[in-house]
């Protein structure tokens, strides 16, 4: 069976399944327990939402940026979803618009999509946090950081679900005269 | 390097008081006199002139006399320490904790420039000549993982991968709200808030509680046991910046504060966050075979976080006296 193509229906179908299953025995196994039990606390209680955005997605998945949004309630996702939003975002917090959208989220992040790719095959989920490959682009930053380490590994888990990633076009170097990308 | 004494014996001394010849000699020295002083001693200095922070341009002309150059270590000696002295129990608790900083350095001096711009003429000159000693330290890592512990790579980034898979899972939490909160003062430079709220991760946290005590768990062994003698010359040195970063940093919150006392609450909400992340443990790690125990470890950084928050005159909300129990040493600095 083919896979979902990232950032379809099916594909955030799938990302809801596996967030909800939790973490792999092989992710689970080379980190203590209580990190673990840690994971699971926060898993029961979290209230907030996400919306992970893929700023400049290639053409083959449609024009202009997307967000997976998904909300978290009674230790699992209660909704997930692809939003592309009409409009270009607000610059900052402005009324929660009645229909769904990615600034109706408690928290909204960015990625490119080389970095959704890179995580994909393989990246880690902490350095692309640390190195800003994702960035926080809405929502209380001090609050969002005390649940970091559910982030992450969500988001680890996340970029693991099978999926078709378009290949990115490839810059040709200049090797003189001549046109060069 | 003569003294033999236990790694962990400063933790029952309580505080030094450090002698005018000691203080001249941690300040003056060269770098190949900074083999012959105590850690404990810099540790202490550090905190010598917190009650009565230096300015700006003190600091600066500090850092001009007291700047290093990193290729004039010669880590031969380390090689042999580190393959035929060093067990391997001691090699893998070594890497466990150099690796924090490998990475903690790496992330401290990257994350340094955004602060410069809503900083006063005198700290932007202070903070340049961090951000100088912060690359240099990255330098220090990298050339030691190279030539003593033998990771190979063709540019900083590839031994910084290689020394990866040693960092722990937490190290998100210090390190990536510094990287969130450097895009938020990068969006918002004049926001004096942010700005406390960053300052409070990385001044307080990050280089006044976490790199004080995590390095003197590695240089506190090298000296007890005689070993690595390029890293402890080269990591003292190290320490001996970290004091002009510490009272630069310290200086602005309690400035900060002074100005404004509602920014006490930023440093509030800013600790919460951090000890609330920090009573969790992803690795267990054996401090022993360094001559330290988990509960040692943190009782240092009780007492490096207390001492700042002493020293600078900033008092506690109940509720983050409770988190404080509850804090796991965090195997990182910068």
């Amino acid at each position: 069976m083919a896979e979902p193509k990232f950032f379809s229906e099916q594909w955030a179908s799938a990302v809801r399944d596996a967030l909800a299953a939790g973490p792999s025995a092989e992710a689970r196994s080379g980190k203590l327990q209580e990190y673990w039990d840690f994971f699971e606390l926060i898993k029961g209680m979290y209230p907030a939402s996400w919306a992970l955005g893929c700023r400049n997605p290639p053409a083959a998945l449609g024009e202009g940026p997307a967000y997976l949004y998904l909300k978290w309630g009674g230790g699992t996702v209660t909704d997930g979803q692809i939003i592309r939003p009409d409009d270009p975002p607000p610059p900052t917090h402005l009324p929660i618009p009645p229909s769904l959208s990615p600034f109706t989220a408690t928290y909204v992040l960015g990625m490119d999509y080389a970095d959704w790719k890179a995580l994909h095959e393989g990246y880690d989920a902490q350095r692309t946090v640390m190195y800003r490959k994702i960035m926080l682009e809405d929502g209380d930053l001090l609050e969002f950081f005390k649940t970091i380490y559910f982030f992450v590994e969500c988001l680890a888990i996340v970029a693991a679900v099978p999926a078709d990633y378009p290949a990115l076009a490839t810059r040709r170097r200049s090797n003189g005269p001549g046109p060069s990308s | 390097m003569t003294e033999r004494k236990s790694p962990t014996a400063v933790l029952h001394e309580g505080p030094r008081a450090l002698s005018r010849e000691q203080v001249r000699e941690i300040e003056e020295s060269d770098l190949k006199g900074v083999l012959g002083i105590d850690i404990d001693d810099v540790i202490e200095y550090v905190h010598k002139d917190l009650k009565s922070l230096p300015d700006f341009t003190t600091l600066y002309r500090k850092y001009l006399k007291q700047r290093w150059d990193v290729y004039d270590l010669d880590f031969t000696q380390d090689r042999i320490d580190w393959n035929e002295k060093m067990t391997e129990d001691e090699r893998q608790s070594f890497m466990a904790i150099a690796s924090g900083f490998h990475h903690g350095e790496r992330q401290v001096e990257i994350e340094l420039p955004v602060f410069m711009i809503g900083a006063s003429e005198e700290e932007k000159i202070h903070i340049a000549a961090q951000i100088e000693d912060e690359a240099r330290h990255t330098v220090f890592f990298d050339r030691f993982y190279r030539e003593v512990v033998g990771l190979q790579g063709d540019d900083i980034m590839d031994i910084l991968d290689a020394s990866f898979p040693w960092v722990s899972e937490t190290f998100v939490g210090p390190f990536g709200l510094l990287a969130y909160q450097a895009d938020e003062v990068r969006r918002s430079p004049y926001d004096e808030r942010a700005r406390v709220r960053y300052g409070t991760n990385y001044f307080l946290w990050i280089e006044g509680v976490l790199a004080l005590s995590v390095m003197k768990v590695t240089l506190s062994y090298a000296r007890w046991r005689g070993f690595l003698p390029a890293y402890y010359t080269g990591f003292t040195a190290t320490c001996r910046d970290e004091s002009r970063h510490v009272q630069g940093g310290m200086r602005y919150l309690q400035h900060a504060v002074r100005r404004d006392p509602t920014m006490i609450k930023e440093i509030h909400d800013t600790l919460r966050t951090i000890l609330y992340l920090s009573g969790v443990t992803s690795r267990r790690i054996y401090f022993e075979p360094l001559g330290w125990t988990e509960d040692e470890i943190r009782m240092l950084f009780f007492q490096q976080l207390r001492r700042k928050l002493n020293d600078v005159g900033i008092d506690l909300a109940p509720d983050l006296e409770d988190l404080i129990q509850q804090v796991q040493p965090v195997l990182a600095g910068g």
